[in-house]
């Protein structure tokens, strides 16, 4: 089925099958490998994107249901060499360990702070809880979004 | 033998992918596909029952490009809701939290925001899972299910949506088409509880209660029992004892024992013996019953 | 980039064939419908017949061998039979479903006593060294060690206290699943990018089965996306790849799914009978372990676990007599392999419980009774077993205990008797410690040394190689600050380059707390040769003595700077010190050597948790923790916090949620590897910024670079032990099994009346 979507701000033509998941197409079919499979079944996040400015799990959105849609991925985020300011809170705030979850977390945060640019640690918590991490505990992310929500405020 | 045909990865079948414009055309791919076709909606619970091989439709119908299937509509009898439409939206709707609260609070507890941007009312009820938060709520709101195919629609009770075995009363060319949903009469409090074993999991038991108070006396008592029986039910006997009774303490405590007194847990269930959903449910239920009193208190000064 | 994100042109997608049945002989296997699909298919019947171990780590009189790549007496549900490769992971799915097998089913066992009883062995034979053996009553390796005279030590006691203990099956759910992408080469070898902690070991043990030269066998170093342990041993993707690969002649990825991963490998489950006893005024006089290890199908590390385990639990606190008798028992589960601790998180959790209970009636204080009888700084300590004993240099275990329990207000915790109402709230403690590294002053049996290489660019920067993985915990960036203090040149001029098995000298692997402490020394000992020929050749430039030269760090020019100190004129930079030494052809200055840690001193932590138990619903909520750490001198502040906060994350995990129980019907995991029923903490499960302190305790370790331990295990070992503690202390209500669940905690609460 021929399909367009308009990946990280670019339109994209593609002809997938209706079995193809979004986030096979974009690790595979565009090399956006930020986006993970960690589970499969919406379990821990890895695999968020933004579709429509939403945050959701593309390992459980079909390709073909993207069509027409805007679809952001972590890649999408930096400018250039000038990173998202999420994504430097997360370097500054050490809420890095092995960087798997990140790209996941780094996308949900920043659907966060799109709509609610003051969240307090309680607000934060709820709205991350779909992302797992193994390695931090949260205890930095946490920290990170804070920073990043400051920074954004300048 | 299902271990060499689970994939998680990708999606191990193919399909025939069917986008309907509208529900006239919805219901005639359903006509024609019946029992071959699944409903594609959220898909957070499709696309992994899939994955397990749970299902393995040769159809899929995507209904979200049907406008009017997602909607929240005040009336003058009560609310329309869309099947299609998104547990966040409900979530974060301003009228749904305001003359419906129970409903929001619901929606609040299933999954995670990213499953909430995706997942819809209509596909948390067709699911048919006996822990699904928004049958619960739904239970105690008295709501209606209309369900559409070609022959027509039909209108039908909540209480009556599931069959007791599992599955919902939907058969394979229908499709649920939107909710209603009465205005809840004035003063009316109410509470919505879920334990899971961590905050982004499912019921392990949940408990929906409406209560309104004329003076301290229990007016009108609603409570719904949820993950402690094939599927949520209202637990009447709970309610008529708690009616026209003085508010006390002790009336709480003992129509929460009934509900407790109610569950009927199935043996091959894994998550929990029958013993941890009576005691829970116990608790969850004075929870709930407290909380909803104490808004009806506030809402009637 | 992590493995499971590499892909090259032309690759294929496999897929393994796993036994649906616990415990079964295959007769007969068709896979000419796979092959018609275009897959390239690989079976039992055509791999190497190498009987392995995966793990590398001990020395051969150590290492018990019983794995086969695929295997056609599958002896667990998920034990790999063939496998497939094709174009697109979905052929590679169709072709494996098209497979048929025939099999004969045996008896299984799942549970150790059952597993001991019974008819059909899992295994018949292993391999030790050259040597084939026969195994008896399922058990794979025993050991059997008394110190003192341990009757006597009990005669002494006036309290004794024996208990029965059993943990969970735990999974360690890293991020991401066991991947292997393999490349065949033009030459015959192979290039494998995979989840590893080890990229030599993973080159030794391909050699070892497909007998590909060493050389031309190359592992890269790729980002981890966790793993705690589950990859110290070579995961089964990454044989079965090279299988595929070598056969198909193309690159192959194969990337498990999480339901595979969860099939894959667990922590080891262990049944302790664990016996103290006391003088009344506190000071313990002999313990008895006896220590039954549920291993799954396969030993990865049981042996040398036996070792440990009694090496944990008899470095906690002094013990004049001891004795321990440890088996390690197959069954027919997923392969038990180490899991962040090793052992320690399981003997701290029983121990730390007993300490409590035995403290309760003594009539002493726990704290106080822990204090009276921890071993500390110059104690015999002998954490990594019975062939790796030392002394400690340097303890902190009363800074964190004191200061901890300052903080927490220990003495005026709450009596469980007094508590009434839905919610209660407890305080508990523990305490413990992990090793940093397995070094010693002599060989034991256990490998462990690492290397490193160094040189000095042209412009004055520095080029850091080592094959040591970094988990994410900062180690690499440890280790260059290491270089950088001792080379006084600024951390940005340290580079960390990439590494490959054939660009690297051979380091064990990252597991045992040994990143900064053995890797942080390796670098060390390359950075101070290079100091000494950076002074060499500065020497022949100023025309002074080697020895008399001083370096600083120029933060200007961002350059080392050596210099005849006090006289005018007479110093050089780096940077002109390198190009000197190319334009006059003296040589590139530059070092490769190995390194042996010559102890592997304990870091300890000390966890003061407080809980809130809902009795309405069994749930438990941390409310406050309040977290010591004696690390030696912190190289990295924020980095090590992070230990310490997923090290807490992990063990309340493991004390309240994780277990992976098994269907007696089928012998599947109940969750059939779907982690929707194998949950972790989320965010908001744990307890707030502010509720969590972390403090460092001011010590050196005089063996460490720099003063430095690790830190890695020593942050989860005691969290299952304060967890209990703080869950008794609530409810007066001790548990014997882990985890403590909901379920549990309102069963016990309805039994005591409450």
């Amino acid at each position: 089925m021929n399909i367009e979507v308009t990946v990280n701000g670019q339109r994209r033509r593609f002809d997938v099958e209706p079995n193809t998941l979004l986030l096979n197409l974009l690790r595979d079919g565009l090399y956006l490998k930020g986006a993970k499979y960690g589970c499969g079944i919406g379990e821990c996040g890895a695999c968020t994107v933004h579709m429509d400015g939403e945050a959701v799990l593309s390992c459980m959105i079909l390709a073909v249901e993207a069509d027409g849609r805007r679809v952001d991925t972590i890649e999408g985020l930096a400018d250039g060499d000038e990173l998202d300011p999420i994504q430097e809170a997360f370097i500054e705030e050490g809420a890095i360990q092995c960087g798997f979850c990140t790209p996941g977390f780094i996308m949900t945060a920043r659907a966060l702070l799109n709509e609610n640019p003051d969240p307090s640690e309680v607000e934060i918590r709820e709205y991350l809880k779909g992302n797992m991490c193994r390695c931090t505990g949260y205890v930095n992310i946490v920290r990170a979004v804070q920073a990043a929500a400051r920074k954004l405020r300048k | 033998m299902e271990i060499n045909r689970f994939n998680s990865h990708i999606i191990p079948i193919r399909f025939d992918y069917h986008a309907p414009k509208s529900l006239e055309e919805a219901v005639r791919l359903l006509e024609e596909y019946g029992e071959e076709a699944q409903i594609l909606a959220g898909g957070t619970d499709l696309i992994p029952k899939i994955k397990q091989r749970i299902l393995e439709p040769k159809h899929v119908i995507n209904l979200k490009v049907i406008p009017e299937l997602a909607c929240i509509k005040e009336t003058s009898d009560g609310f329309k809701i869309g099947a299609l439409t998104k547990l966040r939206t409900i979530e974060l709707s301003p009228l749904i939290n305001e003359k419906l609260p129970v409903l929001g609070e619901a929606a609040r507890v299933i999954g995670s925001v990213q499953i909430r941007n995706r997942g819809t009312i209509g596909g948390n009820l067709c699911n048919a899972s006996p822990c699904a938060d928004m049958a619960t709520a739904l239970m105690v709101l008295d709501a209606i299910a209309r369900v559409d195919s070609v022959e027509g629609t039909r209108e039908v009770p909540i209480g009556k949506f599931f069959d007791g075995r599992g599955q919902t009363i939907v058969v394979p060319n229908e499709v649920l088409h939107e909710l209603t949903v009465p205005h809840l009469p004035e003063g009316t409090g109410s509470a919505f509880v879920k334990v899971g074993w961590t905050t982004f999991d499912i019921a392990t038991v949940n408990v929906a209660v409406t209560l309104k108070l004329d003076d301290e006396k229990v007016a009108d008592c609603r409570i719904a029992l949820g993950a402690c029986s094939p599927a949520p039910f209202r637990v009447r006997r709970s309610e008529e004892a708690l009616k026209g009774k003085k508010l006390t303490d002790e009336a709480l405590e003992e129509a929460a024992q009934i509900v407790s007194e109610h569950i009927e847990p199935r043996e091959r269930w894994r998550r929990a013996p029958p013993e941890y959903r009576r005691k829970t449910s116990k608790g969850l239920a004075l929870e709930a019953l407290t909380e909803a009193a104490g808004g009806a208190r506030r809402l009637t000064k | 980039m992590f493995a499971s994100d590499f892909s090259l042109p032309t690759m294929l997608h496999a897929r393994v064939l796993k036994s649906p049945y616990p415990h079964a002989r295959v007769k007969s296997i068709d896979v000419l419908g796979a092959e018609e699909l275009g897959a390239t298919v690989v079976t039992f019947k055509e791999i190497p017949q190498v009987r392995y171990c995966p793990r590398l780590v001990s020395v051969p009189s150590a290492t018990y061998k019983d794995w086969l790549v695929l295997t056609g007496k599958p002896k667990y549900v998920g034990e790999p039979i063939a496998a497939v490769a094709a174009e697109t992971e979905e052929l590679a799915q169709r072709a494996l479903e098209s497979i048929e097998v025939e099999y004969e089913r045996l008896e299984a066992a799942f549970d150790a006593e059952d597993s001991m009883g019974m008819k059909d062995l899992i295994h018949e034979e292993i391999e030790l060294e050259d040597e084939v053996l026969k195994v008896e009553k399922n058990i794979g390796c025993t050991l059997e060690i008394t110190e003192g005279d341990v009757e006597e030590g009990f005669r002494e006691a006036d309290v004794i206290i024996e208990r029965t203990y059993r943990t969970n099956r735990r999974y360690h759910n890293q991020l991401e699943t066991k991947t292997a992408v393999v490349r065949p080469e033009p030459d015959g070898g192979v290039t494998i990018w995979s989840t590893t902690q080890t990229i030599h070991n993973s080159r030794l043990l391909i050699h070892d089965i497909f007998g590909i030269p060493v050389g031309k066998i190359r592992v890269v170093k790729v980002a981890l996306g966790g793993s705690f342990g589950s990859s110290i041993h070579v995961n089964p993707p990454v044989p079965i790849a090279v299988a595929l690969a070598l056969k198909s002649r193309r690159p192959v990825r194969l990337s498990y799914t999480r339901e595979e991963d969860h099939h894959d490998h667990c922590s080891y489950q262990m049944v302790f009978k664990l016996r103290l006893g006391a003088k009344e005024d506190g000071t313990l006089t002999a313990g008895h372990l006896d220590a039954v290890l549920d291993i799954g199908a396969h030993q990865i590390q049981a042996y040398p676990l036996l070792g440990c385990v009694v090496g944990w639990w008899v470095s906690l606190y002094k013990l004049p007599a001891k004795s321990y008798v440890g088996k390690a028992v197959y069954t027919n589960k997923v392969p038990s392999c180490a899991f962040r601790g090793y052992g320690n998180p399981q003997i701290t959790w029983a121990v730390e419980t007993l300490m409590d209970e035995l403290a309760e009636k003594l009539g002493i204080d726990s704290l106080d009774f822990r204090l009276k009888n921890y071993i500390g700084e110059g104690d015999l300590f002998w954490g990594q077993g019975p062939t790796v004993k030392s002394i400690i240099q340097s303890c902190g275990v009363e800074e964190i205990l004191q200061r901890g329990a300052e903080m927490i207000d220990w003495y005026n915790r709450p009596k469980p008797e007094e508590q009434t109402g839905r919610y209660r709230r407890g305080i508990g403690m523990g305490r413990g410690y992990h090793t940093s590294s397995a070094g010693a002053p002599v060989p034991s049996s256990i490998v462990d040394f690492g290397g490193a290489s160094l040189k000095l660019n042209e412009d004055g920067t520095l080029d850091y190689v080592t094959a040591l993985m970094d988990h994410g915990c900062g180690t690499l960036e440890a280790h260059a600050k290491i270089i950088a203090e001792e080379l006084f040149v600024p951390l940005e001029k340290v580079n960390i380059i990439s590494a490959d098995t054939s660009t690297t000298i051979y380091d064990v692997c990252t597991h045992a707390s040994r990143g900064v402490y053995s890797g942080g020394g390796a670098a060390l000992k390359v950075a101070k040769q290079v100091e000494e020929k950076i002074r060499e050749y500065a020497a022949r430039m100023l025309d002074a003595y080697p020895h008399a030269l001083k370096i600083y760090c120029d933060e200007e020019r961002g350059q080392g700077v050596v210099t005849a100190e006090g006289i005018e004129d007479r110093s050089v930079t780096y940077e002109e010190i390198a190009t000197t030494a190319r334009h006059k052809n003296w040589g590139m200055i530059a070092s490769v050597d190995s390194y042996r840690q010559p102890s592997c001193p304990p870091h300890f932590t000390g966890y003061f948790v407080e809980v809130e138990v809902d009795t309405w619903t069994g749930k438990v909520r941390l409310e406050r923790v309040i977290a010591g750490a004696d690390i030696g001198t912190v190289i990295n502040p924020d980095l090590a916090a992070g230990q310490i906060h997923g090290g807490l994350a992990m063990g309340w995990s493991m004390t309240t949620l994780e277990d992976t129980p098994y269907d007696p019907l089928d012998g599947d995991l109940k969750n059939r590897g779907f982690i929707n029923n194998y949950k972790i903490p989320s965010t908001q499960d744990l307890l707030d910024l502010n509720d969590l302190t972390v403090f460092f305790a001011d010590t050196y370790e005089p063996t460490g670079p720099f003063g430095a331990k690790g830190i890695g295990e020593g942050a989860l070992n005691p969290v299952a032990g304060s967890v209990a503690n703080a869950i008794q202390n609530a409810l007066g209500i001790r548990f014997y099994e882990l985890p403590i669940t909901p379920i549990k905690i309102l069963k016990a609460l309805e039994q005591k009346g409450g």
